[in-house]
Formats: C-alpha cells, sequence, structure tokens
C-alpha cells in the first residue's frame, strides 16, 4: 500500500445562496492515478480551487502526510507540493519553454536571472516526462497539446507530488490524448499522485485506478478502486437516484399542433450535423447531454452567434435566417435565459429595473425614445412579485443578488418583451434545492399557459421532471429522443443507453 | 402623518446613499476650496469679475470631459478630443474670416464636421474590429495634419463680430458658453438616464455579451457613442472659437489629459458601463479650481500639472479603496444567511 499524501475530510465551502461543497472527503495516495468526477455544479471546480488555496474552506480538514495543514493561498499549495494545470492555459506566450518552467522560481544569480542555469533544469523536468522539446523555444510556436505539457513539467519543477489536471483532454487530439496518459502513467510511476478531471469516462477508465464523485456538494463515492465499479455504476452516481423526479401536476400538450420551432436536418460551422429537432406550443422539450455536447452552440447558432451551414430552421412556420440575437427576439420572439447569468444573463452594474426591462425599453418609449420612469418600475415590479425575486429594492444593482435570484432577473427579461418561444440554458447550475424546486415550478406553469420551451440541462432528475420528450446530444449530433413517462430510472436506463451506445461505436 | 415620515425617511435614504459618491466628495472639495481661495484672496475670488472669468474658462474642460466620458462608457476611449477640437475650431474661424461664411452657417458646418468625423470614426473601429485606441490615435494625427494646413502658423481672428459676443456675454455673471455646457450637461444626463439609446449605450459598456444575447447591437453602441463624443467635441470647439480672440493650430492642443482627468475624477468607471455626468461637472470645476489658486497665489504653472495627476491618482486609488471595502462588507453580510434560510 502507498502512503498517503493529501487528505481531505467533511470539507465543507458556502458561497452566499448555495453549499458549493457539503461535506467532501478525498484520500490521494502517492503513485495512483485519481479520477475526479461529477455534473457540472457538483462541486468540481470549488474543491479544486480549495485544494490549491484560492479558496479557504469554511469546514473540514486538510491533511498532508498525515499532518493537518492549511492552504492559505496558490502559493502555499505550490510549496506544500500541490500542483494545478487548468483548463485556460496559463503560460506566458513570449516567454520561452525553459524560462515557462523556471518562472515560479527562477535560478538566479546575484538577483539577476540566470538564464545559462535555466535550461538544465527545465530540460530535466522535460526528458523526465519524456516530452521531446527544444527549453529555448518561444511557448507561441507550441501547439495547444505542448504547452499543456510544458505546463504540466512546471508543475514538476516545482516539485509537485499531487498534480490536478483540469480537463486536460478537452481540447486534444485521441493521439495527443494517448501520449498524455502516458506522461500521467510516468507521473505516476516516479510516486505522484495525479487527479484527473474529465466528463469522458472512456479516458476515466483508460488511465485512473481510483475514483471520487461528487454530486450536489457531496462525495457520494470516495477514493474507491475503479475496477469495482462499472461504467453503469458511475454515471449513475454521478447524474443520481436520489431526489429523483419531484411531481407536478398534470399538464396537457397538444402533439398535433404546429411546431412553434423547428431545426430540419441542420449543420453549423461549430461542428453539428443533421440535427432535427422540433418544440410545439405548451411543450417543454428537453435538449440532454454531457457537457460539451454542444447544445448550447447549437441554440446560439439558431440565435445568429453561429453559423449555420446546412439544413433550414422554421420558427412559427416561418424559415428563419437569423443573423443577431436581436432580429431572433424583435422578429420572431426568441428569448434565451443563458447558462452563465453572471457573464451572459444580467448586468451586475445595472439596477435591477432596468436589468428587467432592457427588451422592452423601445416598446415602453415616448417621444425622443423617453423611457416614462413609472411604466418601467410597474412592469419590473410586476414581474418581481410574479417570479418571486427577492430584492430590497427595485433600484438595487443586480450583482447584490443571490445566483438564484440573478437568474430569475435574466428570465424575467424575456417574460417582460412576451416572447413567443423560450431557451433556457441549465437554469438551475449552482442553486439550492428551494430555488431549484421554484424554478421548475414557474418553468412548468409558463408550458402550461402555451409557451414553447427548449430545455437544455445536465442534470437528468430535472429533464425527468420537466421535460415531455428527451432529445439527446453527444459529440455535436442527436442520438435519439424519448418520451417522457417521468419514471425516473426507467428513463435515465435509456437515456444512459443512447449515450452509451455511441461510445460503443467510437471505440 | 405617516405619509410624511415617509418621504422624510426616503428624503433620508436618498442622502445617505448619496453621502456616499463620489459626487458628494467632490461637491464637498469645490466648497471647501472655492471657501479657502475666497479667504486667501481676501474677499475678490467671489467677485463678478473674477467669478465670470472662472466659469468662462470653465465650458471647455466640462464639455471635453464629457465627450471622453461618453466614448468611455461603452468601453472605448477617444484621443482625437483635442484634435478634433481644434480642427473643427479651425475650420469655423477660417470658413468666417477668409470664405466670409455666415457665423450661424459656419458654425453648424463645424458641429456637422465633427459629428461625422465621430461617426467615421466608430465606423472604422467596428468595421475593422481595430481596438480605438489605435483608431482613435491615428484620427488624431490625421486631424493635426489638417488643422496646421488650415492655419499653419498663422492666427485666423477678426471673425463675425456677433460670435464673439455671444461668447464674451455674460448676464448676471454667468458667461453664455458656461451656460452651454450645462445645458448640454444636463441634455446628455437626461439622455444617458432616459432614453432607450442611452441605457443601451450604457448596457453594451457593461456586460456586451449580455446586451448582444438581450438584443442589443453593441456595434451600434460604440458606432452611436462616438458620433456623440464628436458631437460634444463639435459643441466644445465652437465655445472655444466664440470665446478665444482668435484661433490656431495650438487649439485643442491641451485638451486631451483634462477630457481624461475629469471623468476619472468624476467616478467613471474605464471598463465601461457606468458614467457620471455630475461627477464629471464637478471634477472639471475642481482642476479649474486648482487652476485658480494658482493664479491667486501666482505659483509656477507646472503645479497645476502635478497637482491634477496627484488628484487623478488619489480619485482611482481612494475609489479602488472604497470598493475593495464595500464588496467585504457586503460579503460578510452576505454570506452567514444563505437563500434557502431567508
Amino acid at each position: 500500500m502507498n502512503s498517503v499524501l493529501l487528505e481531505c475530510r467533511d470539507l465543507v465551502k458556502v458561497f452566499p445562496g448555495v453549499r458549493a461543497l457539503d461535506g467532501v472527503g478525498l484520500r490521494l495516495t502517492a503513485g495512483s492515478v485519481h479520477a475526479l468526477l461529477g455534473e457540472n455544479g457538483a462541486g468540481k471546480s470549488t474543491l479544486i480551487k480549495v485544494l490549491t488555496g484560492v479558496h479557504a474552506p469554511d469546514g473540514g480538514t486538510l491533511a498532508w502526510e498525515g499532518e493537518p495543514v492549511q492552504l492559505r493561498s496558490p502559493l502555499e499549495a505550490t510549496r506544500t507540493g500541490i500542483g494545478v494545470v487548468h483548463q485556460e492555459r496559463n503560460l506566458i506566450p513570449g516567454f520561452s519553454v525553459a524560462e515557462n518552467i523556471t518562472l515560479q522560481k527562477p535560478p538566479s544569480r546575484r538577483g539577476l536571472v540566470d538564464y545559462a542555469a535555466m535550461t538544465e533544469p527545465a530540460a530535466g523536468c522535460l526528458t523526465e516526462l519524456g516530452v521531446d522539446l527544444a527549453p529555448d523555444r518561444p511557448v507561441r510556436e507550441l501547439s495547444v497539446a505542448q504547452q499543456q505539457l510544458v505546463e504540466i513539467a512546471k508543475a514538476l519543477y516545482t516539485e509537485s507530488r499531487v498534480l490536478l489536471l483540469d480537463e486536460p483532454t478537452a481540447s486534444l487530439s485521441p493521439e495527443e490524448t494517448e501520449r498524455l496518459f502516458e506522461v500521467i502513467r510516468r507521473l505516476a510511476e516516479r510516486g505522484a499522485c495525479v487527479v484527473f478531471v474529465s466528463h469522458k469516462l472512456e479516458e476515466v477508465f483508460a488511465v485512473c485506478d481510483t475514483v471520487t464523485v461528487l454530486r450536489d456538494g457531496k462525495s457520494v463515492l470516495e477514493s474507491s478502486p475503479l475496477a469495482d465499479h462499472s461504467h453503469d455504476d458511475i454515471v449513475s452516481l454521478m447524474v443520481g437516484r436520489a431526489h429523483a423526479a419531484t411531481e407536478l401536476h398534470p399538464r396537457p400538450v397538444d402533439r398535433s399542433a404546429a411546431p412553434a420551432l423547428e431545426l430540419d436536418g441542420v449543420a453549423t460551422a461549430g461542428g453539428h450535423r443533421d440535427i432535427s429537432l422540433a418544440v410545439r406550443p405548451g411543450e417543454i422539450v428537453g435538449l440532454y447531454g454531457l457537457v460539451g455536447a454542444g447544445r448550447s452552440e447549437l441554440v446560439k447558432a439558431v440565435l445568429g452567434l453561429g453559423r449555420i451551414t446546412a439544413g433550414e430552421v422554421r420558427v412559427h412556420g416561418r424559415t428563419a435566417r437569423i443573423s443577431s440575437p436581436r432580429q431572433a427576439l424583435h422578429e420572431f420572439g426568441i428569448g434565451y435565459v443563458t447558462e452563465n447569468r453572471k457573464e451572459e444573463g444580467v448586468f451586475l452594474e445595472q439596477p435591477i429595473v432596468r436589468n428587467i426591462t432592457v427588451t422592452v425599453w423601445r416598446r415602453l418609449a415616448r417621444a425622443f425614445g423617453f423611457v416614462p420612469a413609472r411604466k418601467e418600475r410597474e412592469t419590473a415590479q410586476g414581474l418581481v412579485e410574479r417570479l418571486g425575486i427577492r430584492i430590497a429594492g427595485l433600484a438595487q444593482n443586480a450583482g447584490e443578488l443571490s445566483g438564484g435570484n440573478q437568474q430569475k432577473v435574466s428570465l424575467a427579461k424575456w417574460l417582460a418583451a412576451d416572447t413567443r418561444l423560450l431557451v433556457i440554458d441549465e437554469p438551475t447550475v449552482g442553486v439550492d434545492v428551494r430555488t431549484k424546486r421554484a424554478f421548475h415550478e414557474l418553468i412548468w406553469e409558463l408550458a402550461h399557459d402555451g409557451l414553447p420551451i427548449l430545455l437544455i440541462s445536465s442534470d437528468l432528475a430535472e429533464m425527468v421532471t420537466l421535460a415531455d420528450r428527451i432529445v439527446v446530444m453527444t459529440d455535436h449530433r442527436v442520438r435519439g429522443e424519448v418520451d417522457n413517462d417521468r419514471d425516473y430510472d426507467r428513463m435515465s436506463g435509456r437515456i444512459i443507453r443512447l449515450i452509451h451506445d455511441r461510445d460503443a461505436v467510437r471505440s | 402623518m405617516s405619509t410624511l415620515l415617509d418621504q422624510q425617511g426616503r428624503a433620508a435614504e436618498v442622502l445617505r446613499r448619496f453621502s456616499r459618491t463620489t459626487a458628494a466628495m467632490l461637491l464637498l472639495v469645490v466648497v471647501a476650496g472655492s471657501v479657502a481661495l475666497e479667504v486667501a484672496s481676501s474677499g475678490s475670488f467671489l467677485e463678478g469679475p473674477s467669478v465670470r472669468v472662472f466659469l468662462q474658462y470653465l465650458a471647455t474642460p466640462i464639455l471635453i470631459g464629457l465627450a471622453q466620458m461618453v466614448a468611455l462608457c461603452v468601453g472605448q476611449l477617444n484621443l482625437a478630443v483635442g484634435a478634433l477640437g481644434g480642427f473643427t475650431a479651425c475650420l469655423t474661424g477660417v470658413l468666417m474670416a477668409d470664405h466670409g461664411v455666415p457665423a450661424v452657417i459656419a458654425v453648424l458646418v463645424g458641429l456637422l464636421t465633427a459629428t461625422a468625423v465621430g461617426l467615421v470614426t466608430g465606423i472604422v473601429i467596428v468595421a475593422t474590429q481595430i481596438n480605438g485606441f489605435i483608431v482613435t490615435l491615428a484620427t488624431m494625427t490625421i486631424l493635426l495634419g489638417a488643422q496646421y494646413r488650415l492655419v499653419g502658423t498663422r492666427t485666423v481672428d477678426g471673425y463675425s463680430p456677433t460670435l464673439r459676443d455671444l461668447g464674451t456675454a455674460a448676464p448676471l455673471d454667468t458667461p453664455l458658453v458656461f451656460v452651454t455646457a450645462i445645458v448640454a450637461a444636463g441634455l446628455l444626463g437626461a439622455f444617458m438616464y432616459r432614453t432607450v439609446a442611452g441605457r443601451r449605450l450604457l448596457a453594451a459598456g457593461g456586460n456586451p455579451l449580455a446586451a448582444r444575447l438581450s438584443g442589443i447591437s453593441t456595434d451600434r453602441q460604440i458606432v452611436l457613442a462616438h458620433t456623440l463624443s464628436g458631437l460634444l467635441v463639435g459643441v466644445a470647439a465652437v465655445t472655444a472659437t466664440a470665446s478665444l480672440p482668435g484661433v490656431n493650430h495650438s487649439v485643442g492642443g491641451d485638451w486631451l489629459l483634462p477630457s481624461f482627468a475629469a471623468p476619472i475624477i468624476g467616478g467613471v468607471a474605464l471598463t465601461g458601463g457606468s458614467i457620471a455626468v455630475f461627477g464629471t461637472v464637478l471634477a472639471a470645476f475642481v482642476t479649474r479650481l486648482i487652476d485658480a489658486a494658482r493664479a491667486q497665489f501666482s505659483l509656477d504653472p507646472s503645479w497645476v500639472n502635478l497637482l491634477i495627476g496627484l488628484v487623478v491618482l488619489g480619485t482611482v486609488a481612494g475609489g479602488h479603496l472604497h470598493q475593495t471595502r464595500l464588496a467585504k462588507s457586503a460579503s460578510s453580510e452576505a454570506s452567514p444567511q444563505p437563500e434557502g434560510a431567508r
């Protein structure tokens, strides 16, 4: 049995409005490759941030080689021996490979950087990884995969014994991925522990030996040998059976009605091929898939933020060639509640009233484009009450609200505009259970009133609760469609099979 | 009775909020500075003629500060403020003095030209996707050349007496050029805070991605901001032409830095999405006070730039500290009660 490097117990991290970590345990042993799995919002990134000293935990303990340890800053984490390679590259493009590798602790003589003494340790790190790269090459000339290897070499240089790799294969080709796996195995042989975060289960099974699964901020499977679990086990642990479909009163859907949105053999410049689906008035159609399946990108292409290269989009029976979200809203009445509310959904430094009425200023405006303040407030107030948004006052800035309430504000602006088709993208990521429940009821009510809704979600329970039909997407393609009978076990089984069939085809 | 109490409560709340703003701090500086100068000058600072001169030279800093503010609010900047102002002033002067064009027409041509240059700048930025810094740097250089081409080394004067009279008129010791600047500020404030177009500018500057997804064309907002910036520079140029003894190649040469100083001291975020019309006007006032103090104490002119520089640094650093403190107190208030508990 190998020695334990880092162990954490009962980690808790609370953000306003949500318990991002709610009792997470993890044991990282020397010489192992440890998979860290979980859906979006399960707490993986928060856990990584706690382990690398970015966030201080609100509860729980951390121990390094059996000794209690506190990681108060990323520098302390590095000194302890924990390195991380983030999804986004963190290299300095104008510097050479050697300069980047030795960046945190450049060899120096009398306060001046010693360039001659830099090449040797950098080259040593690269050789140890079995990577053939000239240390004097500027990083900007390197491919994404090579840059990633430089980042790993950088972690090696600082003598990291625990190395966290966050979605390292997201932008790698199969050959590059295989080379990365060799490097990972080599690191483990040297006695390091590599933590591998990925959504691609086949890769996890190819390279990892231990697994931890997070769900809703809890570790539902803790540092367990991967060989004891099947593919299906892991997926059901990730998506969870515990809080299965909540009951909502029955809602009739007219399947014979003309579709409000129809995609017919659509292909996009973003790589989507042959996508067909339809959403009818009063119907909630779920678009399910794991992260990276291309669901948000598909919607953005339909809204004119990407290029559609083939096929046809019809909205309310009319052929729609939409070139901007502006046109989508004003001509076709399409609203899009975005996934990243802080970046794309709300104006954090603007008052709530403006955030809600941004879509209807033109309609409210009087002569010379002046917007009457009273009418604007009334419009916003009505929606604040209807959606139960908790605010101190309409003049409060949206940035001061909790995540759930921000999400409601970003939904409210589309309701203000009387949209005739609504796309809702991951509505409940990072919101607590009560707000989630309220959101589900809200979406349900909107559909009940006849609004066609396309719902994107990676939360299978949410899909089974809300959707009338579920379209399953992987790899920018539609893999199939299931009628939802709201039986969670049966639905999750069928959906997971649809996702797996494609894995079988690929491997 | 309760409504009266309500009103008092609301007024107190408004006052409390205002007391924390940059504008409140600047107002304090303006009052304290004026009083100090009044005392130091043994009562001559607040007399009619000196007030008139003070306000006369306040018009330009206010207008160019507003012109820069409009560009900043969409996350852009306008380096051509001074060059465009100088070029427009010279164009107006030359049209009147050399070509005998009536003042009304010359002024209109000046305003239209400045607006058109702003419009073209905006279109170039949007069409080429080149950074606004570089584009306005280029227009600045082009306009400096054009200004020199127009007037060379001579000073154009002796144009339209009517315009000059208007430029120096000061009923009740309030110069008309200052009134023009204040009216422009008022109109701009109403435009930015109350109209659809103004709000779209702020939305696009605050969060371009969210604005696009909410059906706002960010490209149009950038073009509009530069056009408006050009128009305001045009107004500044016309007031300068009217109030200066003559125009030459040096007009506008010292406008660029004050155009940034006023909005930055006034509380405008360099990242876009915020404006402060009142703050910008007050900040222009403060920089003018520093200038007046120099004259009062016969200090070396270099002191003015030094002081303005220090004030800019001080307000930016102070504002940053204030924000950090606010953020900290907000998060410590928010964290003990997660949403579900409320």
